[in-house]
């Protein structure tokens, strides 16, 4: 899958479940930069994320996660 | 040896010359002094507990060496659950052997059994709870290659085992502390002068304000069945906020003593009654507690189930306090006490605001109606889990709650109606206002930017509260965790 359209699908996802869409989604994007995005919020977007993509996450693949760059690269690499 | 006791003053004096004087000339005269000084501390109520301490350090910096080594996922996997086992299990056996088997021969009771309970007389090592959640930590980030396992021993003990922290905190991440003492530490005089300013803040709070508090919160307590509802609900308020200043000011006396050695341990109290919901107190609250539970409890549980979405969060949730509750000590008054802050976050979760977080009249001199109407009702919330927390049987803090909302709630409240509460009252004021004013503050008392009277005024008005209000105390109440 192009990266471009993984960026887009993960916009989606994002705008879904956060219920806004005031950040950009840039390779530096991190969690503290969006507003309502902290651990608890986190799952559900891995969840989510997961289904769209028809992927497994691993725990330890989240935890060495720093930004949004990072993210799409191991969703990349999962499918 | 406590931090507001003249033998501390002592030792401290001595460690310090040593310090930034005699052994100063490596890192590695440093630290070695730092570990002999933190072990000599650790060791001064009683030697045996050493033992205990030692065993953990060695244990797990050996452990996450053949973890980190172990190629084979399955092997890695077991070598941690080992790790697990042989670190809680140490600690279950000094906090909570006697717990399980009085509670275990209870249940047999049920079913006719006459088995007796004798407890084991188990002398609890201080801060085992702290230390073993440091290294335990530092094992689970050595298998999620967090961090690389370190190869100095002497480094990784003085991690362990470094004074201002090892009876009660703050839980510090090897990954952050470690690099602080890699190098040579040349004394910084901003970082010193700040740390003696938190250390003057956390006296005020302990002496001033914990002892005061407790002064009037023992009776209360001591005595419950015999009081008024009011009584009961006022007596539990001065509890909640004795916890806290007895907590935080020894959290910001360990941080500032740390300070005066040029190293910055991590903040664990930031203003936490200042918040408007669950969620945000607990990010403020016992931080370091707070977050070593989010990566190593709920994070793990929460993705576990992320499949059952907010039920499998609420789970995660009640199942993480359950523990924050138990760490605190074998008791089913602490099980509750988590209980209920578990439950408390079930409307966030349902309603999603969660994630709502926000300072307190951010850009404003003063709260709006709405946040100081939640921020009270949070604050007697908080109160009703304090009263699980201070009593000393869950049927003792059932009793207490139903006296409060008992007819007798409606008294006059003829206990506090005399000039030394209103003191108190006067005292609590002054510091939380103080509080208020740096909620957005790396501490409670950063005021360097503050002019020079201004600072001195507040300086000397502490020492002067001090002198007049200060109690002096043998103990914290986070000692016994």
């Amino acid at each position: 899958m192009e990266r471009t359209t993984i960026i887009e699908k993960i916009k989606i996802t994002l705008t879904h479940v956060l219920g806004h869409e005031n950040f950009e989604l840039t390779d530096d994007l991190t969690a503290k930069d969006v507003d309502g995005w902290d651990s608890l919020s986190h799952m559900m977007i891995i969840t989510k994320i997961e289904e769209e993509f028809k992927i497994t996450f691993k725990l330890r693949d989240l935890n060495k996660l720093n930004n949004m760059g990072s993210l799409i690269s191991l969703v990349q690499s999962k499918l | 040896m406590i931090f507001n006791s003249y033998e501390f003053i002592v030792f401290f004096t001595l460690v310090f010359i040593l310090y930034w004087f005699v052994l100063d000339k490596t890192s590695k005269t440093q630290n070695s002094l730092l570990l002999i000084a933190s072990l000599v501390f650790f060791g001064w109520t009683d030697w045996r507990f050493l033992i205990v301490l030692i065993f953990n350090i060695l244990f797990n910096y050996f452990l996450a060496k053949k973890i980190y080594k172990e190629n084979k996922e399955k092997i890695k996997i077991r070598i941690l659950w080992i790790g697990i086992i042989i670190n809680v299990g140490v600690l279950g056996y000094y906090k909570y052997f006697n717990f399980f088997y009085e509670n275990f021969v209870d249940v047999f009771h049920v079913f006719g059994s006459d088995l007796t309970f004798s407890p084991l007389q188990i002398i609890i090592p201080l801060g085992i709870s702290f230390f073993t959640f440091q290294t335990l930590g530092y094992i689970l980030d050595v298998f999620y290659e967090e961090v690389e396992p370190y190869s100095d021993i002497l480094l990784f003990s003085t991690y362990v085992t470094f004074f201002p922290k090892i009876l009660s905190g703050p839980i510090e991440r090897a990954q952050k502390f470690i690099p602080q003492i890699v190098n040579k530490r040349t004394f910084n005089y901003n970082m010193a002068v700040d740390g003696l300013r938190q250390i003057l803040w956390g006296v005020f709070a302990k002496m001033v304000i914990a002892e005061n508090c407790a002064e009037i919160v023992n009776p209360i307590f001591n005595n419950y069945q015999n009081e008024s509802g009011n009584t009961l609900l006022i007596g539990a308020s001065f509890y909640a906020i004795q916890l806290y200043a007895d907590f935080s000011g020894y959290s910001n006396m360990a941080i500032g003593v740390s300070k005066l050695f040029g190293i910055d341990l991590m903040r664990n109290f930031a203003t936490p009654f200042f918040s408007t919901n669950i969620s945000d107190f607990w990010r403020k609250w016992h931080m370091s507690l707070t977050t070593w539970m989010m990566d190593y409890i709920f994070t793990p549980l929460s993705f576990t189930l992320r499949r059952f979405k907010k039920l499998g969060l609420i789970f995660s949730i009640i199942l993480t306090f359950l523990i924050v509750g138990l760490w605190h000590g074998a008791n089913w008054t602490f099980v509750v006490f988590g209980a209920l802050h578990g439950i408390y976050f079930i409307p966030l979760v349902l309603t999603g605001s969660m994630n709502k977080s926000s300072i307190v009249a951010k850009d404003r001199f003063l709260p709006s109606l709405v946040e100081i109407i939640k921020m009270a009702s949070l604050f007697y919330l908080i109160t009703l889990t304090s009263i699980f927390f201070r009593s000393k049987q869950v049927s003792d803090a059932i009793e207490y709650i139903q006296i409060i909302f008992s007819k007798s709630l409606f008294s006059y409240p003829v206990a506090f109606i005399n000039a030394n509460v209103f003191s108190v009252i006067f005292l609590i004021f002054i510091y939380f206002t103080i509080e208020w004013f740096h909620r957005t503050k790396s501490h409670d008392f950063e005021i360097s930017n503050k002019p020079v009277y201004v600072r001195w005024t507040l300086y000397i008005g502490l020492f002067v509260f001090l002198i007049l209000f200060g109690k002096s105390s043998d103990t914290f109440i986070y000692f016994q965790f």
